[in-house]
């Protein structure tokens, strides 16, 4: 059902573009120049299908599009968008994480200069608020809602109060952290018993170095009954940290977040029980839709919640071809 | 006899080719992207981004000039900087908060020289020790949280240290408005650390501990104590990167300043700075940040994808490294052109001039 | 040799440039020097001959303030020193200079850098007066040297340079700071044999001028040449005293062979 909800959308803001083109054979967005900030690195599990929906959305309206990779590191991202302020392209799109505060007078003397700004895959919202009229939109998930979305896939399996449960997170990111807050907030107000425990730096570039201390975690909590996580990079390593627990899938609840290969492998092996799907083709296919609506028509900015639904064990099958596309 | 009467065209002009470079490169991207190059912003904006990458690089031409390494700079950058936001931001203490942020970066880069120097670890090790723990520190006491420095644009310690100083003047040019402070302090701290590095005694010192430390013992330098001054600057720019970086993006990260380790260090050597100690020149390195830190910015705007970004700026990388290995070392270079003669003997051209390759 | 002709005579009213009691140097619980007693007069030039390991290096770095010594005294024109403070900087101020064999130049430095460092000319904020530099340079490398025409400035580098005009610039350095004593060590390791004569020459400069001079050789022909006393060390002690003109250069390298087997 989702799978054609997001068909469906994609497909609307194709047909949007095609129904609204003139009559010359030139695509809307032409001639645009679009600065977009992708996330990680070329090609990995949490970037390549933002990659791919923007690239596919900027042939499909003729946009120019400059894409640009930080390797999540905020100032890497900050340092980006004045390169691309000084390029005096007609749209960037930014990525939410050094926060409001950081992005507020870039933003401001971006949209004073007459350039789209919108952002993708953590919210901004007071920017919002500010430049929302001037089309700075958002496209990725309620985090809260995600959150607590995850949670109810994860309680649908079969928790109950009393159980204990974890919850590793970016707890101290104040904007980026709610995903986490939301998820750990739901499992405790259904009466399970949550520890919040942060994610440190460097396994927060790279989850594998995380390993050791899961695996330590969770062979001193043997009453341990569910995993919470937000965290692509950890989610798609934490069936590993299981295996070498000494826990059999089903053990352990555990509900993720994203479609990387080994969560994929986590799904299908059953250590992994429910992972929130955000769409991240979505991100990169909205922004740049809302580029050229925004520049083109002067359509304010839009808000689009991909944190839509959950994939489980018994969904993940039908998705294996798109997602080995790129898309999912 | 030639190359022995006097200085080489490297010696008399300092970091010429990596200038002939960078002007290259940026021939080839106002050719390939006029529209980003050829107007103001983007030197505007690299005025803005680039000065804690050229005060690292600066440091790292004393530290690697004296046949040193530090690998502890990016965790300075996370320690000092958080130091400052702390201070700066819950604290309310302004300007004592720079001193504060500086005086750390002083006292870690100092406690890096007493190992390395007293103790006598090899400065890889120390400073791949002392990364680890002060950038676990900065996580610890910041609790790995970033701290936000709303409204610090009001306070005269942003004004006077990243400041657009042409921001309210009645200009219409806008470019003008944009231009950074911290570049022109960038230039004058890079400025008297090159006097210091060519012409006082403490860059002399520097020059002969990394050509040899035997030598320097002899000749009466006292090895430990410049050691410990070298990592002590160094951790002093590291420090001022921290606090440009802060307050520039009104921020500090978590994780701030790990972005800069490879950089800086491939900005000097790209810059014509030996890896070996001995020889360093603080205008190569200048102009090896400016191709480090245009490239992505070019290649992005020249319509190539941000993937390219690291392989492009490894090749620059490794074809500095053996240019200058063959400009430096009078053997190799020697070895190359007999090679080049017999290769072109054997094609049948005949070289008049032989003998010479050998001394 | 006669050196009365061309002395400047050095200022005189001490008896031994330097004069080393009960010395004993250890490296953790190895010995390198025991009970040392030297000393070396004002106008002398002593060979210090010795197998390799025999502690020929050690003992001049603790005469030239390199090293510590770990116990005994120290006297330098018959003042003795406080230990503690005995250094290479106190040395050069003492006017003791030493050339060691490959470690007296900076290979990567230019000629004028490699004179002047470690005093150089400053203001006083400690910024060199390069232009002074290099003139005394350009001075000491043609009058002092006597390096003409052979297409070396003071802006060469020393990587640039043949070992016997290594030593060559190390010594016209030493002698243009007026060192009352120089110190050679091993000045003609692996040097051709007209690099070497040029050594030998240098050497007989210094007796000439009225200094005096430690030279370390491991070509006994060489040092037999030039000095007015030999130094033989065995194993970290003074063995004995011998003056070239009791023993000629196969006497004293059969000495040497015997004094190995004995165990």
């Amino acid at each position: 059902m989702r799978l054609a909800h997001f068909l469906l959308t994609g497909v609307a803001a194709v047909g949007l573009a095609a129904a609204q083109a003139p009559a010359s054979a030139d695509p809307i967005g032409k001639g645009l120049v679009m600065y977009m900030q992708m996330g990680g690195e070329p090609g990995d599990g949490a970037t390549l299908a933002r990659q791919t929906g923007a690239k596919q959305a900027s042939e499909a309206l003729g946009v120019d599009l400059k894409p640009q990779f930080s390797k999540w590191a905020p100032e890497t991202m900050i340092a980006q968008f004045k390169e691309a302020l000084a390029a005096k392209p007609n749209c960037i799109a930014i990525m939410g994480h050094p926060g409001s505060t950081a992005f507020h007078d870039l933003v401001k003397q971006a949209v004073d200069e007459g350039i789209v700004v919108t952002s993708g895959n953590a919210p901004l919202t007071d920017l919002q608020k500010e430049f929302g009229p001037k089309g700075f939109g958002y496209a990725g998930v309620d985090l809260y809602a995600g959150g607590a979305l995850t949670a109810n896939a994860m309680l649908a399996q079969g928790l109950k109060a009393g159980d204990q449960a974890v919850v590793w997170g970016i707890f101290s990111q104040a904007e980026r952290g709610v995903s986490e807050k939301g998820l750990a907030d739901t499992l405790e107000k259904a009466g399970l018993k949550v520890d919040r425990l942060e994610i440190p730096p460097d396994v927060n570039s790279d989850a594998s170095l995380g390993v050791p201390q899961f695996v330590a975690y969770i062979q001193s909590h043997p009453n341990l009954k569910a995993i919470g996580l937000q965290h692509g990079g950890v989610t798609s390593v934490m069936p590993e940290a299981l295996k070498k627990a000494g826990k059999k899938p089903g053990d352990i609840i555990l509900g993720g977040i994203d479609l990387a290969p080994a969560t994929i492998d986590g799904l299908k092996s059953g250590y992994i029980s429910a992972t929130l799907d955000q769409l991240l083709y979505m991100q990169g296919f909205f922004p740049v839709t809302q580029c050229v609506m925004s520049a083109k028509y002067k359509m304010p900015g839009l808000s689009l919640n991909t944190g839509a639904g959950v994939v489980t064990p018994k969904t993940i099958d039908a998705l294996t071809k798109l997602i080995d596309a790129g898309i999912r | 006899m030639a190359q022995r009467s006097g200085a080489s065209i490297l010696q008399r002009f300092e970091a010429l080719p990596i200038i002939i470079v960078f002007a290259l490169l940026l021939i080839l991207f106002m050719y390939r992207a006029p529209e980003v190059f050829l107007a103001p912003y983007i030197y505007t904006t690299f005025l803005s981004t680039l000065p804690p990458l050229i005060l690292l690089a600066t440091g790292l031409t004393f530290v690697i000039g004296a046949g040193e390494i530090d690998l502890s700079f990016p965790s300075i950058i996370a320690f000092s900087g958080f130091v400052f936001a702390i201070l700066f931001k819950d604290y309310d203490l302004g300007w004592i908060a720079v001193i504060a942020g500086l005086a750390s970066g002083i006292l870690v880069g100092f406690l890096n020289g007493v190992i390395i120097a007293k103790v006598g670890i090899p400065s890889f090790m120390t400073t791949l020790g002392t990364q680890f723990f002060w950038g676990g520190m900065a996580t610890v006491l910041s609790g790995g949280k970033s701290y936000a420095l709303r409204g610090a644009e009001q306070s005269s310690v942003w004004q006077w240290i990243v400041g657009r100083p042409f921001a309210t003047s009645a200009t219409d040019i806008a470019w003008l408005q944009q231009l950074s402070i911290q570049g022109l302090w960038t230039a004058v701290i890079v400025g008297v650390l090159w006097l210091i590095l060519n012409r006082h005694r403490f860059g002399e010192h520097t020059l002969f501990i990394g050509d040899s430390n035997d030598v320097s013992r002899v000749v009466g330098i006292d090895v430990d104590r410049e050691k410990i001054k070298i990592f002590t600057l160094m951790g002093f720019l590291a420090a001022c990167a921290a606090i440009i970086l802060t307050l520039e993006n009104k921020n500090f990260f978590g994780n701030q300043g790990q972005g800069y380790l490879l950089t800086a260090i491939a900005s000097v050597l790209i810059g014509g700075t030996s890896i070996f100690g001995g020889r360093a020149t603080i205008l190569g390195t200048v102009f090896g940040c400016f191709i480090i830190g245009m490239i992505e910015a070019g290649l992005v705007a020249a319509g190539l994808t941000g993937a390219w970004v690291r392989t492009v700026q490894g090749l620059i990388f490794l074809i500095a490294i053996i240019f200058y290995m063959y400009a430096d070392e009078p053997q190799r270079r020697r070895a190359l052109f007999a090679n080049l003669k017999s290769f072109g003997r054997l094609g049948g051209i005949r070289t008049s001039e032989e003998g010479g390759a050998r001394r | 040799m006669n050196q009365a002709a061309s002395v400047q005579v050095v200022e005189s009213g001490f008896q031994n440039i330097v004069r080393l009691e009960g010395v004993q140097k250890f490296f953790g619980p190895v010995q390198a020097l025991q009970d040392i007693d030297l000393a070396i007069g004002k106008n002398e030039i002593v060979g210090l001959i010795g197998d390799n390991g025999a502690g020929k290096s050690t003992l001049i770095k603790i005469m030239t303030g390199v090293l510590p010594p770990s116990s005994g005294r120290i006297f330098v024109r018959d003042r003795e020193l406080s230990l503690a403070d005995y250094s290479v900087r106190m040395a050069h101020e003492l006017s003791i200079e030493t050339v060691y064999q490959d470690k007296s130049l900076a290979e990567k430095q230019p000629l004028w850098r490699n004179f002047f460092v470690g005093r150089q000319i400053t203001n006083r904020f400690g910024f060199i007066d390069i232009k002074r530099q290099k003139e005394i340079a350009q001075k000491i490398l043609i009058d002092v040297i006597g390096f003409r025409g052979v297409g070396i400035t003071v802006d060469s580098t020393v990587a640039n340079l043949s070992g016997g005009e290594r030593q060559g610039i190390a010594i016209g350095r030493a002698m243009h700071y007026n060192a009352d004593l120089i110190v050679l060590d091993e000045p003609t390791a692996a040097l051709g044999v007209a690099e070497v004569r040029k050594v030998v020459e240098f050497v007989r400069r210094i007796k000439q001028s009225g200094r005096a001079c430690i030279y370390i050789e491991h070509n006994l022909a060489h040092v037999h040449e030039v000095a007015d006393r030999l130094v033989v060390l065995d194993r970290g002690r003074v063995v004995s005293e011998i003056s070239p003109k009791d023993m000629t250069v196969p006497e004293l390298t059969e000495y040497l062979i015997a004094l190995q087997h004995q165990a």
